[in-house]
């Protein structure tokens, strides 16, 4: 029985803990999604070059750079928030975003911020598409009416971009040149 | 119902597994349900003759419509049925004859050559006009005389050319109006112009001509609507249906602006002029209606309160004792989740 317990409360906390996960706010009060990452094996311009393929190769579709410097990157970008129904969904709405990434020997940050959200209806064809070009910022209020559809499309965000930066910090952990160089294992019937 | 279930999860369990293999996009599922109450102030349930919400002092069944999307590298399907009065009977066509079936809303496949060509091929709503049969593409929930006078759906094949987010273009051969098969073979032909000359603001100019309703002729449509500032939106359509050999056909037009009076609350106007087209020596009817309309959200759901007005001086309503009247107006309350 009290495994029973133990297991619900160890449930129970994981579930907070998963809610507890939310934007801080910036000094002009909007929601950031900062991340400082130590990497003392690479060098700035390593890392630099890596963040430059992210944004205009790995996420040519999504982003696009508005600035570069030998330290900095300011882009531009979307991403698509789904609504999902047990295992299937459709896609929501997108956010919009502003993606800073500044670098130093050793150590990088990055952060995204001016998040936008501009909701998808449904077009004639059956096809989930832009109802306006409009944005709402995250961080407004959306009254009585929207709180709950409001918060889950915030926690939907933050998990989006939460796999977002994921991406971005194993992307700069890759080399992609000798992965690019590793042939696919051959395996030969021949000889056993 | 089990069946269904059954069947829904077994596809939903085979995108997941197939996901891991492949670049295919997760199936989509979509829909909504919507139900209302009308109140014709004459007491005549049909004396606004335009589609759907035709019954009168009743809580009333609109449809339940299911959406299935998916795509795979770059090909893609969509198949939606609808069931309920406003997908079956009051649709067209009824798929069994008798007002006792479903009706497909869309179904067809898409491939997308390049990021700029794409083709599509199946049955599809139309490309023309403002409204469409989902209550939830639509802002008032009744409907205007364009919409109810004009193709609903098309059959065919169509290709689109996209010279850049600005700027679109359609051209496809198509069946005769609303039918799953033709009955006068590939009969049709229309093309469609999308531009968008500033952000927010996005025209259609439509053309299709060919097999219809009445016989062979050709609609011109402008179809557009600019969001100008983040409560305000401005809704423009206008159209002009010509039937060969005199045959008739109808021309107008209907403004829709709109305002978000705070978070979750719209209130709209429609105000359309509408005309059917002289057939030799007997006039067509004309109509004006003003219809205001109030969308109140809460997640999925949304309330439309609305109140309508048409006017026609060809006398074609009924008051109260059943005697021609020049003029109409209904109340109605609908609900309409979207999932």
């Amino acid at each position: 029985m009290k495994y029973i317990i133990l297991f619900f409360l160890v449930a129970f906390s994981i579930d907070l803990f998963a809610q507890q996960k939310q934007f801080s706010k910036d000094d002009n009060g909007k929601f950031i999604y900062y991340k400082v990452v130590d990497s003392q094996s690479l060098s700035k311009d390593t890392l630099l070059q890596r963040a430059k393929s992210f944004v205009n190769v790995a996420y040519k579709k999504s982003m696009k750079a508005e600035s570069i410097t030998d330290t900095s990157i300011l882009a531009k970008g979307t991403m698509v928030i789904d609504k999902t129904i047990l295992v299937a969904g459709h896609p929501s709405g997108e956010i919009s975003y502003s993606f800073v990434f500044e670098v130093r020997n050793g150590k990088y940050r990055f952060w995204l911020t001016d998040l936008l959200y501009i909701p998808y209806q449904r077009d004639r064809y059956g096809n989930f598409v832009a109802s306006t070009t409009i944005g709402i910022p995250l961080e407004q209020n959306p009254g009585k009416l929207n709180a709950g559809a409001w918060k889950d499309i915030v926690n939907s965000t933050y998990n989006k971009i939460d796999k977002f930066a994921d991406d971005f910090k194993k992307y700069l952990a890759t080399n992609r040149v000798e992965k690019a160089k590793k042939k696919t294992e051959t395996i030969s019937t021949k000889k056993w | 119902m089990k069946k269904l279930l059954t069947a829904i999860f077994a596809m939903a369990s085979t995108t997941c597994a197939l996901a891991q293999e492949t670049t295919s996009s997760p199936l989509e599922i979509s829909g909504s349900v919507d139900t209302y109450f009308k109140y014709d102030f004459a007491k005549k349930p049909t004396n606004i003759t335009t589609s759907f919400a035709s019954d009168h002092n009743s809580v009333s069944l609109g449809m339940i419509d299911i959406a299935l999307k998916k795509k795979t590298g770059k090909a893609s399907f969509v198949g939606e049925l609808s069931f309920g009065p406003r997908g079956q009977s009051q649709s067209i066509p009824d798929a069994a004859a008798g007002g006792s079936s479903f009706h497909i809303q869309n179904l067809y496949v898409n491939y997308d050559f390049t990021d700029q060509f794409s083709m599509t091929a199946g049955y599809m709503g139309t490309f023309i006009g403002y409204e469409v049969i989902s209550p939830v593409g639509n802002f008032n929930y009744s409907t205007s005389y364009l919409f109810t006078n004009g193709p609903f759906q098309n059959a065919g094949i169509k290709a689109t050319y996209k010279f850049s987010d600005k700027v679109s273009l359609m051209a496809g051969v198509f069946n005769d109006w609303n039918v799953y098969s033709a009955t006068r073979g590939v009969s049709s032909v229309g093309g469609q112009l999308m531009v968008a000359p500033v952000e927010g603001w996005t025209a259609y100019l439509n053309v299709l001509s060919g097999a219809g309703a009445g016989g062979y002729g050709t609609i011109e449509d402008l179809t557009t609507s600019y969001q100008i500032t983040k409560e305000f939106k401005l809704g423009l359509n206008a159209a002009n249906y010509d039937i060969d050999n005199d045959g008739g056909g109808y021309a107008g037009a209907a403004l829709y602006p709109q305002y978000a009076v705070a978070d979750g609350v719209i209130l709209g106007l429609r105000g359309e002029y509408f005309k059917f087209k002289d057939v030799g020596s007997v006039q067509g009817t004309k109509y004006t209606a003003v219809t205001l309309t109030a969308n109140i959200k809460s997640g999925g759901l949304t309330f439309i309160p609305e109140v309508r007005l048409d006017h026609s001086g060809d006398k074609p309503f009924f008051n109260k004792s059943g005697a021609a009247a020049p003029n109409a107006g209904q109340f109605s309350l609908a609900a309409v989740y979207a999932f």
